[in-house]
């Protein structure tokens, strides 16, 4: 993988709840030869480092220790960044970041953080949000954790891990209950960071999770496709996203897809209230999907979506 | 920071993507005003879009005026003067009573 095609560089965000086995996921994955070329930074809540020592196999990594990156350690995480980009503008070579989150990280504020940086929003495009989930503890940490179950629904990926040691109906119960809090991401499984099959999970009921939040029981997030016609323009589109994200972030988790513009093919992509500049995508490629976006959330059906749309539009 | 408009130099809002030439920007600046004015006289507010300043030119129906610069700041101005958010799924707008 090489850098955006306007130039800002990739940046991956691993995430995971405590123990679930991001770092062993990632130094396979180095391992294997992916993430080329990648600076990799490792967050750790805890004063102590240990996962640098795991993670030899990276040439470029840096250890940001001694708080969370999505709180405490905020701003030295955006001070990192800010070196890694300076150091790419003298010409040090550099086409992708990976950020190994701590386990209590919740990844809608690191992307906010980037986005809210005057100086790298310029540079910097998060890419992919994997998270690891743990398949003989989530279930328990879903049950109980609301930081868990945030972490899942803002994925793009989730990496089941730990798949050989769990019962196979616990399994399935496991991916039926991460499909209704995320039915965005794409799943797959993984055992000591190798890549295994999932079992097939079609009909097996979720796990019923309690509510955490203290407020009124919520309605499950579910995937509307809104397919933008002719008669809907950019601008319109998106002052009616603006809006709709300002009333409704909290229960809009993620929208995503490519939208053609005067400039090209964008991507939009949103993780809660916070929208990524979008990235201007080469005219090759799969173009079938353009135009549909795909809003992750709660609250809302399908056809009402459509209408405040068209009444924006004016259509 | 913009001696004549007063605005400090940021990125620009993720809604200002789209339009790469001074024309299309000019153009989505229109069309922005006439959407905004299809949404905004509900909640007591009016906007004018002249093409000449930077940011968005909104009034109150008591004559207060102010220019923002993007439209989360519309939808906060909204807010305050109104006291509820501008919700595009409210049933005035989505035909639903």
């Amino acid at each position: 993988m090489t850098g955006a095609p306007e130039g800002r560089v990739r940046l991956t965000v691993l995430g995971g709840y405590l123990g679930s086995g991001k770092t062993t996921w990632l130094r396979h994955q180095l391992h294997e030869g992916r993430f080329k070329g990648a600076h990799v930074i490792v967050n750790e809540a805890a004063e102590t480092p240990v996962d640098d020592a795991l993670l030899g196999q990276s040439s470029k990594l840096t250890v940001l220790s001694g708080g969370c990156v999505c709180c405490t350690a905020k701003a030295e995480l955006v001070a990192l960044l800010r070196q890694l980009c300076d150091e790419k503008s003298s010409g040090k070579a550099l086409d992708q970041i990976v950020l190994e989150t701590s386990g209590l990280a919740d990844p809608g504020p690191i992307v906010e953080a980037i986005k809210t940086d005057p100086v790298l929003v310029y540079h910097i495009v998060v890419s992919d949000i994997v998270v690891v989930v743990d398949a003989l503890h989530a279930l328990a940490q879903l049950k109980s954790e609301p930081l868990g179950r945030k972490q899942i629904e803002t994925a793009d990926r989730l990496i089941v891990t730990k798949i050989d040691e769990a019962g196979e109906g616990a399994l399935k119960t496991l991916l039926a209950t991460l499909q209704l809090l995320n039915p965005g991401a794409r799943i797959s499984g993984a055992a000591k960071g190798v890549e295994q099959p999932l079992p097939d999970f079609a009909g097996v009921a979720p796990e019923v999770l309690p509510d955490l939040s203290g407020e009124a029981p919520k309605a499950p997030i579910t995937p509307t496709r809104l397919y933008i016609d002719d008669t809907i323009d950019w601008t319109a589109f998106t002052v009616w996203l603006s809006a709709l994200l300002h009333a409704r972030g909290g229960d809009i988790v993620r929208v995503k897809g490519v939208v053609r513009t005067p400039a090209g093919r964008l991507l939009l992509q949103t993780v809660r209230k916070v929208v990524q500049s979008p990235e201007i995508l080469p005219e090759q490629g799969d173009t079938r999907e353009d135009n549909m976006i795909v809003v992750i959330g709660r609250g809302y059906t399908s056809g009402q979506l459509k209408r405040s749309l068209k009444y924006f539009a004016g259509r | 920071m913009c001696s004549a408009c007063g605005f400090p130099a940021a990125p620009g809002h993720w809604t200002e993507a789209g339009a790469p030439t001074a024309h299309d920007r000019l153009r989505a600046k229109f069309r922005r005003a006439e959407v905004l004015q299809n949404v905004l006289p509900a909640y007591g507010l009016k906007v004018f879009e002249g093409g000449a300043i930077p940011g968005i030119q909104l009034s109150t129906m008591t004559g207060a005026q102010a220019i923002v610069r993007d439209l989360d700041e519309v939808w906060a101005m909204a807010e305050k003067v109104s006291g509820g958010p501008v919700d595009p799924l409210d049933p005035r707008f989505i035909g639903e009573e």
